[in-house]
């Protein structure tokens, strides 16, 4: 049942942002204009575009993906729909993990679109080392995403959402997104996997913890 | 007594606290510049550690009580848990400025840069601006229940950060110094610049906890004077 | 004098925590005055 409303919640979210697309596109262009920015924003001859590309690509995501995590909520606010979902059967629970794979969908999509354009600006060659890379990507965007999905529950409710939601968000941020960025660069040198194991349990250990702490507290958000 | 008065006593009290502290402070000042040696390497900046080393302490300190109270109010939904967390946020961040401040003073003189992306460093910093921003949240809320519930998820959500980033900094090269005193064989540091720091310590937990009652106090008398207006217009 | 000659940031590092936590008192004893 509650896999189901997940499910269906997800579905809604997503059919919304696919009638427009605007949020998707917003973030899609903001991704590529962050690459380039970053590419052109450095003194070619002191910093190579490898140095620079496991930073560029993690503020990159994380900034796309930030445009991304306050729509979900947003959609809620108008309408008062937010209201609806909690006067409907579906349990807090539920209504998380839906918000959650939406955002984890549209986060993705975004960062699956974006790679290959890094891969190309940045001249990057991944071919062997692509399956370890989605792996980082992933975990990290699930610490993002989900630790995304309970501020932004919080900071629909502010007036300066927009502003409100990086402020709090970013501080924990830290841990998985150096995380991430010490593994990338170790993955593009083609460093040996023991390298990045320390960075990669730490990676693992705040994806569990946080997305098991984001779910206990979202009942708090929700019920009033 | 009613709330009113049981708040005033409060804040009472907090003030004696503070005013004793404040009075510690004095003492500990006179003896770390005056009677407590000069580092022979380090020069006379070495001292601001007696300053910077407790004020990051307390702030830490408050930061984690912070955080506790957030998870107590979870569970038990007193109002009062609430006011004493934020206000606790509010000392922790007061205290802050004083860490973030002091912190490049000593570091100038020592390392030779005001500031490093050391890892101690940037994660103090980023635990005030957490608290800064759980502060905003608050200020963006209207509804003090609302307030006081998202404030207390945002808590312990910080709470279950501290770890990570304590974790971060061992991956990190630094440039902290290495720990003095908490190191599992004898402390490395001389008697006399011992006892100094540790007075420093008691003093600065001292003041955390004057500040904190008063604020705490001062936060009741808030609330109430809310519910007498509240009260007379309805 | 063998040791290097940096008084001054002490001395300025003695006073901002002095004044950061002198001030964050007077804010408070101001507030408690408007709340009396």
């Amino acid at each position: 049942m509650t896999t189901r409303t997940a499910m269906a919640i997800a579905l809604k979210d997503l059919a919304i942002e696919w009638r427009t697309k605007t949020a998707f596109m917003s973030s899609l262009v903001f991704a590529v204009l962050v690459l380039a920015i970053l590419f052109f924003a450095r003194d070619a001859t002191a910093v190579s575009a490898f140095d620079l590309a496991p930073g560029a690509l993690w503020v990159t995501f994380t900034f796309a993906g930030m445009l991304g995590l306050n729509r979900a909520f947003l959609v809620e606010r108008e309408n008062h729909s937010l209201d609806g979902l909690r006067l409907s059967p579906a349990t807090p629970t539920a209504i998380f993990l839906g918000k959650v794979t939406g955002n984890l969908i549209f986060v993705g999509v975004v960062e699956l679109v974006s790679l290959p354009l890094f891969v190309v600006f940045y001249d990057i060659a991944i071919w062997r080392q692509v399956p370890l890379l989605l792996t980082v990507i992933a975990m990290a965007t699930v610490a993002f995403v989900a630790v995304g999905t309970v501020l932004s529950a919080m900071v629909v409710r502010t007036r300066f959402s927009e502003v409100m939601l990086p402020v709090l968000l970013l501080p924990f941020l830290v841990p998985p997104i150096v995380g991430a960025v010490q593994i990338t660069w170790r993955i593009l040198a083609e460093r040996p996997l023991a390298e990045m194991s320390g960075w990669l349990s730490l990676l693992g250990a705040f994806d569990i913890v946080f997305f098991a702490l984001a779910l206990l507290l979202f009942d708090a958000i929700i019920t009033e | 007594m009613t709330r009113r008065e049981r708040a005033l006593r409060t804040v009472r009290r907090g003030t004696v606290l503070t005013v004793v502290a404040l009075l510690g402070l004095v003492i500990v000042y006179v003896r770390a510049l005056m009677f407590t040696p000069i580092e022979r390497f380090q020069g006379p900046a070495q001292k601001i550690f007696y300053v910077h080393a407790p004020v990051a302490w307390a702030s830490l300190l408050a930061f984690a009580v912070c955080g506790l109270l957030s998870v107590g109010y979870l569970f038990m939904r007193d109002r009062r848990l609430d006011l004493l967390a934020m206000s606790s946020a509010e000392v922790g961040v007061a205290l802050s400025v004083a860490m973030l401040t002091t912190g490049p003073i000593w570091g100038k003189p020592i390392w030779g840069t005001w500031w490093t992306w050391d890892f101690r460093l940037s994660s103090t910093l980023f635990l005030f601006l957490l608290f800064v921003g759980y502060l905003v949240l608050r200020g963006a809320l209207a509804d003090h229940e609302v307030r006081a519930r998202y404030s207390a998820v945002l808590g312990v959500m910080a709470l279950a950060l501290v770890p990570f980033i304590h974790l971060t900094v061992y991956w990190f090269r630094t440039l902290h110094p290495a720990p003095v005193i908490m190191k599992p064989e004898a402390p490395s540091l001389p008697g006399v610049m011992l006892v100094t720091l540790l007075m420093s310590l008691a003093v600065f937990t001292l003041l955390y906890g004057g500040f904190l009652t008063v604020r705490y106090g001062l936060a009741v008398l808030e609330d109430v004077r809310l519910e007498e207006a509240a009260h007379e217009l309805s | 004098m063998n040791y290097p000659d940096n008084g001054a940031y002490m001395v300025a590092a003695y006073i901002v925590t002095a004044v950061v936590v002198v001030g964050y008192a007077a804010m408070l004893f101001y507030r408690s005055r408007k709340l009396r």
